[in-house]
């Protein structure tokens, strides 16, 4: 006490804070964050504004724009509708989101933290789903738990009635195929939890006298529950936000939710579009105080992670025989998420129609689907556009985030903004951005409309928070003295970022484009909206397949998209296993 | 190679952080030094006492609030003419704590960047390739060239850091805790090379450290800081044997501190009687003013103690005090003793012929010129501790 009296007896006179650093000064160390500040605004801020706008606007008998109004916000809390798609949206995103915890986090587990077998099978099974479109695997689904699917058809052979055990245009049946559909990710995110838990603690629970369960339950499973919690919430967030569930299973099952409502009323004609858009902006807002919970769990789960963190050396339970317990486990999950639905895809594609799979179908065999496929130039077309939208989109993205994660974690002035304007189109779900960005097209003088430069607007706005978190985090994993040695050795700020920082964050570069690449490459919900005659993408196009009936040839398409993106996943699992051995390394 | 004009004079540099609280932060307060050209100047402290932020400062990687630097007759940063060059054109050299080698570059490129970077002049493929050789040859690394850093020893990506550092003949340079990731070894090692290489290319140099023996051994000078504080500076002799207070004198190595009052006045030639704590009077020397009144300490180094049987005959110029052997311990070249004087507990280093065993009766000898008095004002020796021994270990960490 008494030394800190005498420190501050001397006291130093008040300054004003200089504002600047090594970085530079004045102006110039304003400019990077401000200019940036500007170009992501001026994508982020205008999808929120146009929303607000028409949501507030009366539509004239001409179809221009009336005066303010707030009769659609009226017209939907009227409507008894929004009560019961939201409960359903609600019940649908909470058990999806049971289902994927439970079985991702159980898989997660056994290959983290167990020496059970089988477990690289894990891995393949979660990166191979991620490159296989949506579409692809809910109509595998579909046909697999549907009336002519190999459940259905045991069922009326053994019972010998004519009638079905399940029925999969249900609740129950988008619970169970949405939970599927999310497990490979809760998995891989919480495998990364289980990996930086600290195994002293587990082995102290051990030591004690408790078994394995036990030791799972009262250890493992509480050190867990704030990563769990933050990713429950997080899958729950994106469940709610869920397209492709809802409206190929859903929709025909007669089973509204908030998505397919806005889809609805701005596919039919006229389109409603102030009631979509005050739709929208009752879901952004819904999401958005979900989201501040989640940021504020997140955080506090990523603190509890950092505890442990250095000189961890994997020593996972020993489960004696039970190991082929986990084994089954990991093999059952291989079968679930991976073999039965592509198998379904397959035997589909290789069927003139959609009919039960047996032994007599084999009869039936045909090569007709892929030579439509693949001889068809529309099909071609497809697949350029869905490449030269992803690619665009993930290259700006990337472009963006990385100049925005480096000024944001170096604390350039103005950076902290950046991190927060990039966080905003979390909140838009992707049929709303969709509404949103065909909103925006329409009032935009140029002819926006309908083009793929639209759909990759809309991608590079939608997956700026993924490519900032992979900028970010890379860019904090870069030594701060290795930029200082740089400025030292006189490098302007611009060479340090293209000569050290750029270079040296390769590996997070590479990962964030691949991983942004493939979302954008599977994703529907923005693109079915945006999509014009000429500027389909292959989602959009699988979609409209599935839905007009010609399933076989939609199964054939996805069947050689999935091989091709199968391909790009595989080569985000290498990046991303590089970069972390070069970090461990290091 | 660097003869021109690079005197450094830094004046009146201060640096707050806001909202760190008192003194705790790394910030500085109003430090002021001059340097002549090749001199081999060390901040030395604890850590967080702001040795590295001066650095920083002269650097240009951070900004001052106050004071001005500088470099011959450049003005670095001056805060009352708001001048602040650009740390990419102040042509120094600087070698971080964690070398920050590129580990995207080889060595030779890591080598060549402060050249490929600079502003002054464009150098030719054939001036880099020659100027790049021959700092990897003054840093022993020639060959070396073509290699990934991350293939190299700690102590060889030390020498790239180096090399990387004075290969455009910088004016000053700085070196931040350069020998803390090395083991004790290759510590030694690099201590002599770094020293000889300095005085090959006669560079002015700043060099920051929390190891006292480091900062004895290398430098001309010495500036010891604590809590932002400039505490004092000098020749490494001056530091270790005229400490001008308590924390200084333990800083520099273990030393005993006697508390107690001057009896009268300081006499002119330094010489006072004291009286500690305990009631025994002693003789010591004042190499600093010092007010009778305030309550005092003596550092006595424990090599200055010498312990002798107690029916020898007393030195002239020495103090005698009589006490118990508490413990002894045999460490080959030294003998180390823990002897109780009254409530006192001293720590004597003896040459191996002594031998004395615990509960002996020894009389406690030390000469008047190695009992240095000390002011107390920073507060670090309370007026009710009857010695305190700093090991200079406990404050590094």
């Amino acid at each position: 006490m008494k030394q800190v009296a005498v420190v501050g007896a001397a006291g130093m006179r008040p300054r004003r804070r200089a504002q600047s650093s090594w970085r530079g000064s004045g102006l110039t160390i304003w400019l990077p964050a401000g200019i940036m500040t500007m170009v992501l605004a001026i994508l982020v801020l205008p999808p929120i504004g146009v929303l607000l706008q028409t949501s507030l606007t009366e539509v004239n008998e001409t179809g221009g724009a009336g005066s303010f109004t707030l009769a659609h916000y009226a017209a939907l809390l009227a409507d008894p509708k929004l009560y019961s798609s939201a409960w359903n949206s609600v019940i649908f995103a909470a058990m999806a989101t049971g289902v994927s915890l439970f079985f991702g986090g159980a898989l997660a587990w056994i290959v983290e933290r167990t020496n059970a077998p089988l477990r690289p099978l894990a891995y393949v099974t979660a990166f191979v789903s991620l490159g296989t479109p949506y579409v692809i695997y809910v109509s595998a689904w579909l046909f697999l738990l549907g009336r002519a699917g190999p459940i259905n058809d045991l069922y009326r052979q053994f019972s010998g009635s004519s009638g079905i055990i399940f029925n999969v245009y249900s609740m129950a049946g988008m619970v169970l195929v949405e939970g599927f559909l999310w497990s490979p990710l809760v998995f891989l995110l919480l495998s990364a939890a289980f990996r930086r838990a600290n195994a002293d603690m587990e082995e102290a629970a051990r030591m004690c006298g408790a078994s394995v369960f036990r030791t799972f339950w009262h250890i493992s499973l509480r050190l867990a529950q704030p990563a769990i919690i933050g990713i429950g919430l997080f899958v729950f967030i994106r469940n709610l936000e869920s397209f492709d569930v809802p409206v190929l299973i859903g929709t025909p099952g007669r089973v509204n939710l908030l998505t397919t409502d806005i889809y609805l009323s701005i596919t039919q004609i006229p389109p409603l579009l102030g009631h979509a858009s005050a739709f929208s902006v009752v879901l952004i807002a819904v999401v958005a105080v979900l989201l501040y919970f989640y940021g504020r769990i997140s955080r506090n789960a990523d603190r509890y992670a950092s505890i442990t963190g250095k000189g961890y050396r994997p020593r996972p339970f020993d489960l004696g025989r039970a190991r082929w317990l986990g084994g089954a486990v990991i093999l059952l999950n291989f079968v679930v998420i991976l073999a039965l639905p592509l198998l379904a895809v397959l035997w589909n594609s290789f069927m003139p129609f959609v009919r039960p799979m047996n032994l007599a179908g084999l009869r039936l065999l045909t090569m007709e689907n892929y030579l439509a496929v693949l001889y068809e130039t529309s099909y071609v077309q497809l697949a350029v556009n869905t490449i030269f939208v992803s690619a665009l989109a993930a290259t700006l993205a990337i472009f963006l985030t990385v100049i925005a994660g480096w000024l944001a974690v170096r604390r350039w002035p103005g950076g902290a903004t950046l991190d927060q304007i990039t966080s905003i189109p979390l909140v838009f779900p992707g049929i709303v951005l969709g509404v949103a960005m065909m909103e925006i097209a329409l009032w935009s003088p140029l002819p926006l409309y309908g083009t793929l430069w639209l759909i990759s607007i809309a991608f590079v706005i939608r997956y700026m928070p993924y490519g900032m978190r992979y900028a970010y985090s890379g860019v904090l994993q870069i030594h701060r003295e290795l930029e200082e040695a740089a400025g030292v050795a006189g490098a302007s700020q611009l060479a340090i970022l293209r000569r050290i920082v750029a270079p040296l964050l390769s590996p997070a570069i590479i990962a964030g484009w691949l991983f942004i690449f493939l979302l954008g490459a599977r994703e529907l919900s923005i693109a079915v909206l945006l999509a014009g005659p000429e500027s389909q993408t292959m989602a959009v196009a699988m979609f409209d397949q599935w839905s007009n009936g010609q399933g076989a040839e939609a199964s054939a398409l996805g069947a050689a998209w999935t091989v091709l993106m199968t391909i790009c996943a595989c080569s985000l699992y290498f990046v991303v296993r590089r970069q972390s051995d070069m970090v461990a390394g290091s | 190679m660097a003869n021109v004009d690079s005197a450094l004079e830094v004046i009146d540099l201060a640096k707050d952080y806001p909202g760190t609280g008192h003194g705790t932060g790394r910030g500085i307060r109003p430090i002021s030094f001059s340097l002549k050209t090749g001199t081999f100047f060390t901040l030395l402290g604890p850590s967080g006492c702001g040795k590295t932020t001066t650095l920083r400062c002269v650097a240009g990687l951070e900004q001052p609030d106050e004071g001005m630097v500088r470099l011959g007759r450049d003005v670095l940063f001056d805060a009352r003419h708001g001048t602040n060059v650009a740390l990419n054109r102040r042509n120094i050299g600087m070698v971080f704590q964690s070398y920050a080698i590129w580990p995207h570059m080889t060595v030779f490129e890591n080598v060549a960047f402060p050249l490929r970077v600079s502003r002054d002049r464009t150098y030719g493929a054939a001036e880099v390739e020659r100027l790049v050789g021959g700092a990897l040859e003054t840093v022993n690394l020639a060959g070396f060239q073509g290699r990934s850093p991350t293939q190299l020893s700690g102590g060889q990506q030390q020498r790239v850091a180096l090399a990387r550092a004075i290969v455009r003949s910088p004016r000053l340079l700085l070196l931040d805790e350069p020998l803390s990731n090395l083991d004790a070894k290759l510590r030694d090692e690099m201590r002599n090379e770094l020293k000889r290489l300095q005085q090959q290319i006669g560079v002015t140099t700043i060099y920051v450290t929390h190891d006292q023996s480091e900062a004895l051994e290398m430098s001309d000078m010495i500036a010891v800081i604590n809590q932002g504080q400039l505490m004092q500076i000098g020749s490494p002799r001056e530091i270790y044997f005229r400490p001008r207070d308590a924390f200084v004198a333990g800083f520099m190595g273990s030393t005993n501190l006697l508390t107690g009052t001057i009896a009268g006045s300081v006499p002119e030639n330094g010489v006072a009687t004291v009286k500690l704590t305990g009631g025994q009077v002693v003789k010591c020397q004042f190499p600093n003013p010092t007010s009778s009144v305030k309550p005092i300490a003596i550092s006595v180094r424990p090599e200055a103690i010498d312990l002798r049987q107690t029916n020898a005959p007393p030195r002239d110029g020495w103090n005698r005090l009589i006490g118990t052997v508490v413990s002894a311990g045999f460490l080959g070249q030294t003998n180390r003793y823990n002897v109780r004087v009254g409530d006192l507990h001293l720590q004597s280093r003896t040459g191996p012929e002594t031998n004395f065993t615990s509960g002996e009766s020894v009389a406690v000898e030390f000469s008047v010129m190695n009992a240095i008095g000390l002011a107390t004002a920073d507060g670090k020796v309370g007026t009710d501790g009857p010695a305190q021994r700093i090991e200079p270990g406990n404050n590094s960490k």
